[in-house]
Parts: structure tokens; sequence; C-alpha cells
């Protein structure tokens, strides 16, 4: 009897053994499963971060057009029509020279001759001296210095945005790194938000140029698209203890309560498909924790938010700075 | 007597533009001003003949400044001079604007002087389509008589179409510009809608075409296929009267509709006024092999029947 138990016991433990084996099975076909999942979602994300590098060098690319476009346009218009007016005065003059050689090869000793000589000098004087084309021409070549100058000061601050020529790390100075990434995010602001600065002396920090760009870049773009109907960007730098810090203000929507804990969530938007990767705040977020940095958020529902990133002062950087070169 | 000169009213928020503009524009009578109120007002008080406007401004949108012109003083011609075309700048400047022509900075001083002086001599020579439109018992008539052709090979959205459109008006479907033309030599259309492309290919090249020679032709494009160049084109090369984007919502598609048949149906008691509609002409080696042959005859040979001018003159 008690064998039959036993056996029936050993049975049950075989058979639980047996099930317990089979789950167990199931359990780690499940787990490659997720395995492979993960594997699958995390190329697809480092597929979706690549083409938002390549969808943030459009947006990059696309602002800077824009905002060249404007001076190329009448640049290119004045040289046009600068050189048309100095055709028109070329032709002027060899009219005057024509009147000339008739007065050189007049017989002078004819009173007759002097009087409709006097006339036609006395016309050709007004003309000259009532010409203003030489003036505009030189309006216009003003403009037109000015403007190339504008277009040289944008490469140069696409270049600075870029970073090509030097990636790395580097002492930075991050109210230069905020106007690099207003100049690329123009194309956003420009109709419809009013941007208020007020930077401090900053101490330099150590970072990489091109990666803090991107962050200020993303969190400017984060708020103009929070602020549909314009409103006011704010950007505020100081020097907090040991820390530098940047706040981006916007006066747009604000983050709801229940939105508020996935903003960093990669993939997380809130913007219609196509138009938002979700993408931004997490980038941000990386890149201020390879730094050293943090983030925080404040918000307030219609009356927009506030980013501050703070990153640390680098004290060998100040020593430098404060020694005696 | 010699013709006034032309008179420009340039709007920019860039100064250093409307200079240049003043400059280029020497031998006219030009007006220039930052400020859009300004320019609302300067219109009609000084009657100018063209108007040239920036788009992105701090103040106002370039297209809304062109509509309040539009309607303060529809006489003026509009031009639109934009350093970048977003898709829904280009839009408003079709739907809204109704501009003439939509040109980049930065701009090609040649063209833009010639757009302007043949802008000039429109808005003098010819009478202006009011905004008012028709009234109901025309509009009653032209819905029973004008008809409409829509060129779409998407059975679903002719479906669509067709639910939209029929219980209104004289609808005739082609998926094929061989199949449009047999239709536009059978009855009068007054009204195409079309998309951009199908798989038998580019309908833009074809909506030109028909509007180049056929000016008072309302051309209403649908499309899922956007993209700002493609807008722009159709605007200067095909003056499209409506640009829509799918899916197609039964109220805008049927607001522009109206719109059109009520178009088309000022324009053929008074067909001088379609010069207002002038494409700009296209270069023949950007006309598609399968247009340039028997189909643009064709389309050359359409107009008597078209217009139904036996019972409208
Ligand atoms: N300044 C802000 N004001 C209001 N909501 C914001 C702001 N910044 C971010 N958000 C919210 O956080 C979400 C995630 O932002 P994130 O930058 O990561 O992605 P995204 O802006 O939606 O897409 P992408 O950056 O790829 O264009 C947004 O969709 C939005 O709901
Ligand atoms: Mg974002």
């Amino acid at each position: 009897m008690i064998e039959a138990i036993l056996g029936f016991v050993c049975l049950a433990l075989g058979g639980f053994a047996w099930y317990s084996k089979q789950r167990a099975d199931k359990a780690q076909a499940r787990l490659a499963e997720l395995a492979a999942d993960l594997e699958r979602i995390q190329q697809t994300q480092s597929q979706v971060i690549h083409t938002t590098k390549l969808a943030s060098l459009g947006q990059m690319i696309a602002g800077v057009a824009h905002e060249m476009n404007t001076p190329i346009g009448f640049v290119k218009s004045n040289v046009e029509v600068v050189r048309e007016l100095v055709t028109e005065h070329r032709e002027l003059i060899k009219k005057c020279l024509h009147g000339f050689d008739l007065m050189l090869a007049a017989d002078l000793s004819n009173p007759q001759m002097i009087e409709p000589m006097r006339r036609a000098m006395t016309k050709v004087r007004a003309a000259l001296a009532g010409d203003e084309r030489l003036n505009d021409g030189d309006d216009l070549l003003k403009d037109a210095v000015d403007g190339l100058v504008q277009i040289a000061n944008l490469v140069k601050n696409l270049k600075g945005f870029a970073r090509v020529d030097r990636d790395g790390m580097d002492a930075l100075n991050l109210n230069e790194c905020i106007e690099s990434a207003l100049t690329i995010a123009a194309h956003q602001l420009r109709d419809r938000v009013e941007v208020v600065k007020e930077y401090a002396q900053l101490p330099k920090i150590n970072g990489v140029a091109s990666q803090i760009n991107q962050v200020l870049l993303n969190l400017i773009t984060n708020a103009a698209q929070a602020m549909e109907e314009g409103g006011t960007l704010t950007l505020v730098s100081r020097r907090s203890g040991d820390q530098v810090e940047i706040d981006v203000t916007d006066t747009g929507a604000g983050i709801p309560d229940n939105v508020m804990p996935k903003i960093f969530d990669p993939f997380f938007t809130t913007k219609p498909v196509g138009e938002g990767t979700g993408l931004g705040l997490s980038i941000v977020h990386k890149i201020v924790q390879s730094h050293g940095g943090s983030i925080k958020v404040r918000t307030a529902p219609k009356k927009g938010s506030t980013f501050t990133i703070s990153f640390p002062v680098d004290h060998a950087l100040l020593k430098q700075s404060a020694e005696p070169k | 007597m010699t013709e006034p000169r032309i008179r420009v009213l340039c709007i920019d928020d860039e100064a250093r533009i409307l200079r240049a503009l003043k400059a280029l524009f020497r031998d006219m009578d030009v007006r220039t001003t930052v400020d859009p109120a300004e320019a609302i007002r300067w219109a009609s008080e000084f009657d100018v003949d063209v108007i040239v406007c920036d788009q992105r401004m701090p103040k106002m949108q370039g297209i809304e400044v062109l509509r309040e012109i539009r309607m303060a003083h529809p006489r003026a011609m509009r031009i639109l001079l934009t350093g970048y075309a977003d898709l829904s700048a280009v839009l408003g400047s079709v739907n809204e604007g109704e501009v003439f022509r939509y040109i980049n900075k930065p701009w090609d001083n040649n063209d833009l002087r010639q757009t302007v002086q043949l802008a000039a001599k429109i808005a003098r020579d010819t009478p202006v389509v009011l905004d008012k439109g028709i009234d109901d018992f025309s509009r009653d008539q032209a819905r029973r008589e004008v008809g409409i052709l829509v060129i779409e090979d998407d059975p679903e959205t002719q479906q669509r179409m067709r639910e939209i459109l029929q219980p209104h008006y004289q609808v005739r479907f082609a998926s094929n510009p061989d199949r449009a033309l047999q239709v536009l030599e059978q009855h009068e259309t007054g009204v195409v809608i079309s998309e951009t492309a199908g798989q038998h290919g580019d309908f833009t090249a074809l909506i030109k075409a028909l509007k180049q020679y056929h000016p008072h032709i309302a051309t209403v494009v649908v499309t899922d296929r956007a993209n700002a160049q493609t807008a722009i084109d159709l605007i200067n090369e095909g003056q499209v009267f409506r640009l829509l984007l799918k899916p197609v919502r039964m109220g805008s598609c049927r607001l522009s509709v109206d719109a059109a048949v009520g178009r088309y149906w000022q324009l053929k008691q008074n067909p001088q006024a379609s010069r207002r509609f002038l494409v700009a002409p296209r270069p023949d080696a950007l006309i598609p092999s399968w247009l340039a042959g028997s189909l643009m005859q064709r389309i050359r040979l359409l107009p008597s029947r078209l217009l139904g001018m036996a019972r409208a003159h």
C-alpha cells in the first residue's frame, strides 16, 4: 500500500518534474523570444536614432537655407542692379565726351556758336548733377556688403554648430552654444515667437560642442512646437555654485500630469504620426547624463514649461583661465 | 498719352529686401513697407497694380496680408516672394491668397521684372471676377449644367468623390488622361478635379496643359502626395484654383467645388477675365512624351465645345 502510495507520489513528482520542465522550456523559449524582440527594438531604435540625426541635419539645412536665401536674394539683386547702373552711367559719360569733342572741334571765333553751346552744356550739367544713380548704387553696395557679412556669420555659426573641424571634448562657453542653436532654429521661431535672452558671464564647461548644441536645439524645438499660436521663448544662463545652468522657458501648452512621467522615454510623443519621433528628449537626457549633468522640468498647464539643464564647472579649466598667461 | 507708370507695392520685414526691390523696379512707381497693416491700407489708397509680398513676417503671414488685400483691392495681382517654401504656406497662397505667382528667394532679376510687368498689364486691362460669386438662381443652374471631371485612378477615392459630389453635380470620372480627354470632348466641363499623379504618370502635366489653353476651367487638385515644389509649380504653371490634401473631407471638398463652379460660371459670362489666370509657359522639354503628341493636339482643339459658347453667346 505504502509502496503504491510512494509509487503514486513518485509518479506525481515525476509528472510534476516533467510538467515543470515543460514550463521551464516554454519560459525559456519565451525568454528567447523576448530577447530577440529586445534586440529588434534596440536595432530599430538605433536605426531611428540614426534617422533622427539625419532629420535634425535636414532640419538644420532647411533652417540655414531659409536664413541665407534672404540675404542672398538682395545681395544678388543689388549687384546686378549696380551693374546696370554702371552701364547706364557709362552711356552718360559717352554722351558728355561726345559733347566735349564737339566743343573742342568748334570754331570759337564764331560768336553764333557760343550761345547754343552754353545752353547744351547747362543741360548736360543739370542732368549730371541731378543724377542720383551713383548714390543709389552706393547704398545698394553697402547693403550687399552687409548681406555678405551676414551670410559669412551664418556659415561660421553652422561650422560652430556641427564642429565639423573638431569633434571631441572641448572647453565650451554655453552662451555661444545657445546662440548657435538659436541660429539653426531661427526659421521655426521667427514668425511667431519672441526670443528673450538673459545670459550671465559663464565659466567654461567641458563637453562635446555638437552634442550640447543638439541638446539646446531639441529643447528649443520642443518649446517652439509647444507655442503653436506664438509666445515667448526665454533663454537664461547662470552660474550656481559648482554648476552652470540653462533655463529654456516657453509660454506654451504645458505638460499634463499624465504625460510628464513619460516625456523622457524613447519614442514617446504626443505629436501626430510623422511629425515627432519622440526621441528628442531621450537624446537630451542621454547627452546631459554623459556630460555629468542633470535635467529638471517645471510646468504649468496652459502657462508653459521650463527645462533646466545643468553641467558641472570644470575646475581645471577655471584654474587655467585664472592663471596669468 | 503714355501709359502711367506701373504701381507696385512691396511688403517684407527685411528693409534691405525692400531697398533691393525698389532699385530693381526703378522704372516703376514703387511703394515699400515693413508694416502689413499699412500695406493693406495703401493697396487701395494708391490703387496699386501689383503686390509683391514676403511670406514669413513676424506680425502677419504673407498669405494673410494677400487675402486681406484681395478683399480690399481685388484688381491688384498678387505675387508671393519667399525664402523658404513650406507646404502649408504654399497651400495657403493658393486657397486663400489666390496668388498669380509664387517666387522663391533668391529671385532672378529679369524674371521678376517681367513677371511684375505682365501682372501689371493684366491688372489694368482685365476685368476682375469678384469673390462674391453668383446668385442662388445661377448657382442652381450652374450646378445642373456645368460638368465636373474627376481624374483619379484610386477606386476608393473615386467612390468617396462619388458620394460627395454625385448628389449635387454632373460628375464624370476618368482614370487616365485618354479617358479624361474623351469626357472633355463630349461634355461641357467647367471644373476638373485631379490627383497629382496616378499609375499612368504625372497628371499635373495634363492639368497644366489644359489650363494653358483653357484658362476658364477651374482646377481643383486633391492629393496625398503633397510636396511644396509640386504645389508651387501648380500655381505658376497651372494656376490651380484649390489644392486639397487627402483624406477628402466632405465640407471643404464641396465648398471648393462650389467655388470652382462659380468661378467657371463667371468666366464663362466674362471670358476676358480669364487672362488673370494666365500660366507661365512651360519649356517644351518639360512636357512628357505621352502628352506631347496627339493628346496635346486634342487639348488645343477643345475650346468651342468646352465653353458651351453656342449657348452663352
Ligand atoms: N516644451 C514643451 N512643452 C510641452 N510639451 C513638451 C515640451 N517638450 C516636450 N514635450 C512633450 O514631451 C513629448 C516628448 O518630447 P520629445 O522631444 O522627446 O519628442 P517629440 O518632440 O514629440 O518628437 P521629436 O523631438 O522627435 O520631434 C512631446 O511629444 C510633448 O508631448
Ligand atoms: Mg522634440
